[in-house]
């Protein structure tokens, strides 16, 4: 239930927000401010509970991992809207921060839960994994901004979109900025589930296709970010190779869950 | 409602015109307690900038301000009939209200959409308010004038956007970098135009300048102005890399920055981005170095455009403008209306209301003892037949609010009515 209304209020701050996509001056309405951070709040509200249940962090079944990934988004944009005022990024943060509450909020049969699952590791794990994606998440939004205002700008004409979206140099610090925090978290979560998969699981556990899509993930990340820190890539290149970076994330997020045997997300028989 | 506006503006009379008839800020408050206090003006307000004079004044029912208006601007405003006539714009009521949105909204300035008449507007309105020159119609237009400005500034786009090149300029830059803290700025020869722009530059928060020219004492003087340092014409090349931010105006014939050059000076500012502002004609930037990642190459023509672009955004913003403020003239207009007839409207149905049970009681003894149901037919009857009767007087005096012969209309139907205390 009190999902459900946080879900109601982020589409209320969604809808709340698009008037002010439309004018240039970068301020959410106050309206939709109020509507995200009580949206925000009761999300959180949620996970206390649902983690004083279970006694631990409730990332631990696919329900409750998407709901956590959905008020990491969240919070990320609040933080990062106070900040920078980058209204336009909640444009493109903001309806995937519904569409992760809704199914969130959909999957409303008994939360999957097994015996391998407890633990403080797979916590820890599950978390930083979550942390690490909103962050490559926001990179590849600041690379969508970077390259629409860098066009824009050699373009040499003005488009209603030049006024709207933020500088080429704010884009290019969010960029670096997102992708150090996804880069470290990736790491932490990479770390912890080594950890934890060679206590636990049984059989050859490096084989498994969701650790190993995982591992080139954070090896594209891992070249992003050294391109970014040497200043070797042009910052074009460097916004492809984010896009690039975060369909790898999409694949290994989603596509090869299925074939994943451990990573399943599903009870096994 | 009696408003008069009297005024002159950069669209009606030359400097010269506006300059005489200026009134000085310090002469302001006095003024408005003089004009106030003279026979037949109720309330007063002055709005006094270098591109317009606005005098409005609401005058006592059925009484001509506008003699005495004149009397006023001959002896504040240094107006004089004969010269200044064909200057003057005069309106009334409805056209006062209007005139007063417009200005606020910045749409009667020179500059459509220059952000600082609201501004001024603002202090016009608390200087009369101050003076007690505003005390009833006439504030509440001045107060729905600046509610209006700032609606406009808040739905609208107008005067959101550089309608100049230097500003373009700047706007540009603020695109690119954000801020402009910290940026260093390179003057590539000393002429009126790139010294105009590095001033905006440097008013925006560019603080390190670095300044070439052929003759050299030209760069130094230049540099010592901005605070900056010189550099000699032909090291030019090994100060670029600093730079973030190069406005050229050479009169080279060839292209001071080559291609190949700013490949040169890119490479070693590790992908750090780099605008060239070329107000030189020929130019000084070859148009190829903006194919290069990380430069921004923007030509004279270049700036002119986007100020073309934004003039033509300014255009539209301004129709979008003209629009609230016809909405927001109509709406004052009637709220205004509403409340001047009201106790016309008052006494008028207060009468017939009299009329109605007088008549009633009148004939209780002849219609004999009534039903309750015919009881309430006979007064839904009566009323019924008043309300019609007052519903055509009464939308037509609505109808007329601000019109010229709008209060001899009420007076007519006062009197037709026998409402005339």
């Amino acid at each position: 239930m009190l999902l459900w209304i946080a879900l109601g209020l982020y589409g209320l701050g969604i809808l709340f927000t698009l008037p002010s996509v439309a004018s240039r001056r970068p301020a959410l309405p106050r309206s939709a401010l109020i509507a995200l951070c009580c949206g925000l709040a009761l999300h959180g509200a949620w996970l206390g509970m649902a983690a004083a249940r279970l006694q631990r962090l409730p990332v631990t079944d696919v329900h409750s991992a998407i709901s956590f990934f959905a008020f990491d988004l969240t919070l990320a944009f609040l933080i990062i809207y106070l900040r920078y005022r980058l209204v336009w990024l909640g444009l493109f943060m903001l309806p995937f921060v519904f569409l992760l509450a809704l199914a969130a909020a959909l999957e409303a049969g008994p939360s999957f839960d097994s015996a391998s699952f407890r633990g403080g590791w797979v916590a820890v794990h599950v978390a930083s994994m979550f942390l690490g994606y909103t962050g490559f998440f926001i990179t590849f939004a600041a690379a969508l901004m970077y390259l629409i205002q860098e066009r824009q700008l050699k373009s040499k004409h003005v488009r209603p979109l030049y006024q709207r979206l933020p500088p080429l140099e704010v884009c290019d610090r969010l960029y670096y900025r997102s992708l150090i925090f996804g880069n470290i978290f990736l790491a932490l979560g990479l770390v912890t589930g080594f950890v934890w998969a060679s206590r636990t699981w049984t059989g050859p556990w490096q084989y498994d296709p969701k650790i190993l899509a995982t591992l080139v993930t954070w090896l594209i990340y891992l070249v992003l970010f050294s391109a970014r820190a040497s200043g070797t890539w042009p910052g074009r290149r460097s916004a492809y190779g984010a896009i690039f970076g975060f369909a790898a994330v999409m694949v290994t997020f989603l596509g090869v869950t299925f074939l994943s045997g451990q990573h399943g997300f599903l009870p096994r028989p | 409602m009696n408003l008069v506006l009297v005024g002159i503006s950069h669209r009606s009379a030359p400097v010269e015109v506006r300059e005489r008839m200026s009134l000085h800020e310090s002469r302001l408050s006095a003024a408005l307690s003089d004009l106030v206090a003279r026979d037949g003006i109720r309330e007063a307000l002055i709005l006094s900038t270098c591109n317009r004079v606005d005098l409005a004044a609401a005058g006592e029912e059925g009484q001509e301000a506008e003699p005495t208006l004149r009397q006023f601007l001959a002896e504040y405003h240094r107006y004089d009939p004969t010269a200044h006539d064909r200057h003057l714009y005069w309106y009334r009521n409805a056209d006062v209200v209007r005139h007063l949105f417009r200005v606020a909204c910045s749409l009667d300035s020179m500059i459509v959409g220059e952000p600082q008449i609201l501004g001024q507007f603002k202090q016009a309105y608390l200087a009369a308010r101050e003076a007690g020159a505003l005390s009833g119609v006439l504030r509440d237009i001045s107060e729905q004038a600046l509610a209006v400005g700032r609606r406009v500034r808040r739905e609208t786009e107008l005067g959101a956007s550089a309608v100049s090149v230097s500003y373009a300029a700047v706007e540009l830059a603020r695109k690119i970098f954000g801020t402009l803290q910290g940026k260093t700025i390179f003057i590539l020869g000393a002429g009126k135009m790139s010294e105009l722009a590095a001033r905006h530059l440097v008013s925006s928060g560019a603080s390190s300048i670095l300044v070439a020219n052929r003759t050299f004492s030209r760069a130094e003087e230049l540099a010592a102005a901005f605070g900056g340092t010189a550099v000699q014409f032909d090291d030019v090349l090994n100060h670029l890399q600093r730079a973030d931010i190069v406005i050229s105006s050479t009169g080279s014939p060839d292209f001071v920055v080559t291609r190949a050059a700013a490949e040169a000076l890119l490479a070693g500012r590790k992908q750090r981005p780099m605008f060239f502002i070329d107000i030189a004609v020929p130019r000084d930037i070859d148009p190829a170095v903006n194919d290069l990642d990380n430069a921004f190459v923007y030509d004279i023509d270049d700036l002119e455009q986007v100020v073309k672009e934004n003039l033509a955004e300014r255009r539209r913003e301004a129709a979008r403008a003209e629009k609230i403020v016809e909405e927001e003239v109509e709406r004052t207009l009637r709220r205004l209306a509403s409340r001047e007839l009201a106790p016309t409207i008052v006494a008028l149905e207060q009468r017939m209301e009299g009329i109605r049970r007088a008549e009633i009681e009148r004939y209780r003894g002849r219609l004999g003892e009534l039903t309750p149901a015919q009881r309430e037919s006979v007064e839904a009857l009566t009323r019924g037949m008043l309300s019609k009767i007052l519903h055509g007087p009464i939308t037509e005096m609505k109808s007329r609010v601000g019109g010229p012969e709008h209060s001899a209309l009420v007076s007519l139907v006062r009197r037709m009515f026998g409402v005339n205390e």
